[in-house]
């Protein structure tokens, strides 16, 4: 209890005040943090999800058993039948191919469905979002296909020998862009109503899909159990495989959030670490009065332990809260900004609050307080004694322990650890060596210069230990926003580059030979760009090197085992690349046919440069060589194709073209004009895919700017912590000057003169640092060219002068404005 | 009660072995008071320091209550200063952050006493500071600060004070206040008093001096009234908390 009561009466005499405003602070960064990275995080997950409309998907070219149905169930698993498949739908006179989907009650598993009364209605108040799906006997559609059929809401049309009612239009289906299969206007239809079309016979191009929502544990052991029965025909699919761009940007926002988390950590163990030592510096004379008083060095520290014990669960409880409260607005108002339904956070992300309060007491606040025990108790008697507080490079190697600690706990990725740890290190070197060097030759020339300089300059030589350790941390902070600031912006550009404005958002396939020009016409016509037409054949790859492929590599390469789309090409698509072999400037043919082949399709075919492939293309066979291996960007929306065949090798087949279009909101009207012009002609609104994904970026980096506004918090915190730490020491220096007659303009000049230096050599540091990690990070994480950052060197040095500066002589300003003898008194007493 | 049998004491230093004590012994019996006199740098503070078990001669014995202080260790040194020994020292150590009352109870609560608050009270009342009880030590004037630590040695009942310096700090007039309050409290309680001065005043006052000198004990003691004349003339702001070091 003694210790609880010394711990209240130290609470009221400021030293343990600041000691514990840095923990709250620290706590709760990091928890407001570690909550919303988490929150966040899961919510994008989710969102993402809505791309399937289901948390896994069993996806298979044969009928899903009515007992795997059975099974989800009593495993608790939420699970709904799609079946997708292209069909003409009739009405009276007219016909359309359309994309008819079929489902089961529970469809869509996660995401929403918008329908509507009115076709062609975006407007908030006509649609409505609905957990039901069509009733039999009746279907859903796309507002397009009512004048493709020439029909009105209400009427009925013909899938197959089926009749059904058009009741609603679909404003938006959540797992719309979850497949390139889907072609043409969509009719969505109640799965009871299938038998009755008489539609899929043995052999039909159909798509069944066993989808399934709940908690991930529930789900895998089902797919467990389900294993058995799984075949060739099937293949699950999440959203890591579903949406490969998305998940990599997903990715790469999680890391970057870390890393976020990580600094918040790093800021604020420092500002605890300079607090603490303080404190202990303070406690000296406590402990040497106790000591004499009678008290066992053991009961100092069962004393200094419960304090710190108490104190941590306390600030870290008051963290813990503040972080929460923070962390909800934050969530609260971007749930506003943007139609994002935030999860709920998980309780390990608060135990990563207390976990990271407990890694600061342990690492940052106990150090410097451990040799407080064996304070002699001749000290009270004795006060030019030199007590052996830890040194402070130990106090630095512990700090710098618990942040790789942190950061390897946090980001479980030891690469960018790794990256963290270089810089940290190569700053920390390469900041004492240039410090040091500042302070021999500012020595000499500052005693050279005006009296204003030389009293700066004096200042920060006079403990070339203590400006070292300041400059190291405003360095460090400088360096940690300096990068927050350039990952935040290139990350932004990355994804911006990744979809500028413009890009195509729907792909036009199936423009037969005759209607290449009509279709160009159209598009000239109505001012609308497009891209270059591809070729296209569909063709099904049959033989490796004159073989059979085995069942493994049938099992692996999903591409063996449907038909894939050849095409052709002279020039290579800007977002291609070659890794292997040469492309058709450079290709010695020998007479043979040559064919590129995307990267990954070859390794899961297992094939490399100079294998023979053969296509069966409609019963007629293609053989080609492969000619080179390439990467490519599936989410650059541009045509793209596994295999890319030389000029003129498919010249004896008929191919049927594809290209890519932007319409704005106004002109998508223009594709009914298209398709009544040219039925055959199938479309795929990427535009739906490419809004859900620009939601997300602009969700993540909503919430990035966020996080960097508490890492500022965190920055401003240590220079805070670092400044009252030397405030004493500056208080007597400054009482003895001004009773020397020093003008108060002097001493506020000289302190201008002395952080501006001190800020100016910690910008140029943290410039330094800034490139170091921020060129690891692009090439070992983000996988990105190399690129130097030129405008960090500027906005590091004339940044760290302004803020450091400024901060330095606010913080000081109490020296200059207390009157001398006054100074002089307190810190005597 | 305390006697100290050929006690040195050397630092080594870059410059080399540097004796502070060499060759001291001294004894002062229950109830008297021993006063140490010295110039600046002597030795006598290191000597008080000794003899109060907050510090290890280098060679010699310190016998407390029939117990060799220097056989202990730092463990049980602090046993016996927590149950016998009460400090009074020249920058009263009083805890900045704690009020009078809380200064004066610190030590009682160390050792557990359920009382402690009830018997500060009554000790700083004792000392005159019955209405300064919630002050903080800054609100304090020396003299009433060094009231407080006279208090504070004395509420945990030890057998035996050590003052080092008492007066160093404070003004003649205040000086001569807390001299008296010293020597009453001495009475009341029967402590025995071991005091480290340089003021002639306050060595008059004790039963037994001891002068060092350079470490030594010097046989024939300097008269008391020559070794530290006091200046009389220093003007004297009693208004100003803390007094300036002479």
């Amino acid at each position: 209890m003694l210790s609880l009561k010394l711990l209240w009466r130290n609470l009221r005499s400021g030293e343990v005040r600041v000691l514990a405003i840095s923990l709250i602070l620290a706590v709760s960064v990091v928890s407001c943090i570690s909550l919303f990275t988490d929150r966040l995080e899961r919510s994008l997950i989710q969102e993402s999800h809505t791309f399937l409309g289901a948390d896994r998907v069993i996806k298979s070219s044969q009928a899903i058993p009515e007992s795997w149905l059975q099974q989800a169930r009593e495993s608790e698993v939420r699970a709904a039948k799609k079946i997708t498949f292209a069909s003409m739908v009739f009405a009276k006179e007219t016909m359309y191919l359309a994309s008819i989907k079929a489902v089961t009650k529970g469809y869509p598993l996660v995401g929403q469905l918008t329908i509507a009364d009115v076709a062609f209605s975006y407007d908030s108040d006509a649609v409505t979002v609905t957990d039901a799906i069509p009733e039999a006997g009746t279907a859903w559609v796309d507002s397009r296909l009512l004048p493709l059929l020439n029909i009105e809401l209400g009427e009925t049309v013909f899938v197959g020998e089926k009749e059904l009612q058009v009741t609603k239009v679909i404003v938006h289906e959540p797992d719309s862009g979850s497949s390139f299969s889907v072609a043409g206007a969509r009719l969505l239809m109640n799965a009871l109503d299938l038998p009755e079309t008489e539609i899929i016979q043995p052999g039909s191009r159909v798509s069944y899909q066993l989808m399934l929502a709940g908690k991930a544990s529930q789900i895998d052991s089902l797919i467990d159990n389900l294993s058995p029965q799984l075949g060739v025909h099937q293949q699950i699919v999440d959203i890591e495989s579903a949406q490969q761009g998305l998940s990599k940007t997903l990715t790469t926002a999680r890391k970057f959030l870390l890393i976020a988390a990580v600094v918040g950590v790093l800021l604020g163990g420092i500002a605890i670490a300079i607090t603490a030592r303080r404190f202990a510096v303070l406690q000296i004379d406590q402990v040497a009065l106790l000591k004499s008083l009678g008290a066992r060095s053991n009961k100092i520290r069962r004393l200094y332990f419960f304090q710190l014990l108490y104190l941590s669960l306390v600030t870290s409880g008051v963290g813990l809260l503040i972080g929460h409260f923070l962390q909800e607005l934050i969530a609260i108002s971007l749930s506003e900004l943007f139609t994002l339904e935030i999860q709920n956070a998980r309780l390990q992300s608060y135990l990563l609050g207390v976990f990271t309060g407990l890694v600061c007491l342990l690492f940052f606040v106990m150090p410097p307080l451990w040799m407080l025990p064996s304070i002699p108790p001749i000290k009270i008697l004795r006060r030019e004694l030199d007590v052996g507080l830890l040194k402070q490079y130990w106090q630095f190697i512990l700090g710098l322990l618990a942040i790789v600690l942190l950061i390897i706990i946090f980001s479980q990725d030891l690469l960018l650890a790794a990256g963290v740890i270089l810089a940290l290190t190569v700053l920390f070197v390469c900041s004492g060596a240039l410090a040091l060097t500042l302070m021999y030759f500012g020595g000499s020339v500052g005693r050279r210069a005006g009296s204003v300089w030389r009293l700066g300059v004096a200042a920060l030589e006079r403990n070339k230990q203590h400006s070292l350790i300041q400059m190291l941390v405003f360095a460090l902070a400088i360096m940690l926003l300096l990068t927050m600031l350039t990952l935040r912006t290139s990350l932004l550009d990355e994804w911006r580059l990744q979809l500028p404005e413009g890009t195509p958002n729907h792909f036009l396939l199936n423009i037969d030979d005759a209607e290449v020009s009509e279709v160009e016409a159209f598009f000239v016509a109505n001012q609308v760009e497009t891209k270059p037409l591809y070729p296209m054949i569909r063709a099904r790859l049959t033989h490796i090197n004159g073989e059979l492929p085995s069942a493994g590599v049938q099992l692996q390469a999903e591409a063996l085992r449907r038909e894939v789309n050849l095409s052709w090409v002279e020039t290579l698509a800007q977002d291609n690349a070659i890794v292997a072999g040469s492309w058709w400037d450079d290709w010695q043919s020998k007479g043979d046919k040559g064919v590129s082949i995307e990267q990954d399709i070859a390794n899961k075919l297992g094939v490399g440069l100079g294998d023979e492939l053969t296509f069966s293309v409609g019963g007629l066979s293609l053989q080609a060589r492969v000619a080179s291996i390439r990467t490519l960007k599936w989410d650059s929306m541009s045509p793209n194709f596994y295999f890319l065949f030389s000029p003129n090798a498919l010249d004896e087949f008929y191919p049927t073209y594809l290209t890519s279009v932007y319409l704005s909101a106004s002109q998508k009207i223009l594709l009914n004009d298209l398709l009544q012009s040219f039925p055959t002609l199938l479309v795929i609104e990427m535009d739906r895919v490419i809004e859900q994904i620009q939601v997300i970026v602009s969700q993540v980096s909503f919430g990035v700017e966020l996080v960097l506004v508490l890492v500022l918090l965190g920055g401003f915190l240590v220079m805070w912590a670092s400044v009252s730490a030397s405030m004493d020491e500056r208080l007597q220096e400054a009482a003895l000057l001004r009773a020397f007659g020093s003008s108060r303009k002097r001493l506020l000049n000289s302190l201008w003169v002395e952080f501006s230096i001190l800020g100016g050599c910690a910008g140029l540091m943290a410039a330094f640092g800034a490139e170091v990690l921020l060129l690891s990070f692009q090439y070992w994480v983000l996988k990105m060219p190399i690129a130097l950052h030129w405008f960090l060197w500027p906005l590091g040095v004339v940044g760290g002068i302004l803020i450091v500066g400024s901060m330095g002589v606010y913080a000081c300003r109490k020296v200059t404005f207390t009157p001398p003898a006054r100074i002089l008194r307190d810190v005597n007493s | 009660m305390l006697s100290a049998h050929s006690l040195t004491k050397s630092v080594t230093t870059s410059a080399g072995t540097l004796l502070i004590l060499d060759d001291v012994s001294v004894s002062v019996e229950e109830g008297e008071s021993l006063a140490i006199v010295g110039a600046s740098g002597s030795g006598k503070s290191t000597l008080l320091g000794i003899l109060a078990g907050l510090d290890t001669p280098t060679q010699g014995q310190v016998i407390f209550k029939g117990q060799n202080l220097t056989e202990l260790d730092e463990e049980g040194r602090a046993d016996v200063r927590a149950k016998h020994v009460g400090f009074v020292f020249q920058s009263f150590q009083l805890l900045p952050g704690l009020t009078a009352l809380e200064n004066v109870m610190m030590p009682l609560e160390l050792h557990g006493d359920n009382e402690a608050r009830s018997k500060a009270q009554s000790f700083l009342t004792r000392v005159g500071l019955q209405e300064r009880l919630q002050h903080y030590p800054k609100q304090l004037s020396g003299g009433e600060q060094q009231r407080v630590a006279i208090a504070r040695a004395f509420a945990s009942s030890p057998d035996i004070l050590f003052a080092d310096e008492p007066t160093g700090n404070l003004d003649t007039k205040t000086g001569a206040h807390i001299i008296e309050l010293l020597f009453e409290l001495n009475r009341e309680h029967q402590t025995t008093l071991v005091l480290v001065t340089h003021e002639a005043r306050l060595a008059k006052r004790c039963s037994h001096r001891l002068t060092v000198e350079a470490g030594k004990v010097v046989d024939d003691p300097i008269p008391v009234d020559d070794f530290a004349p006091v200046d009389d003339s220093m003007p004297v702001d009693d208004s100003m908390p803390v007094e300036a070091k002479p």
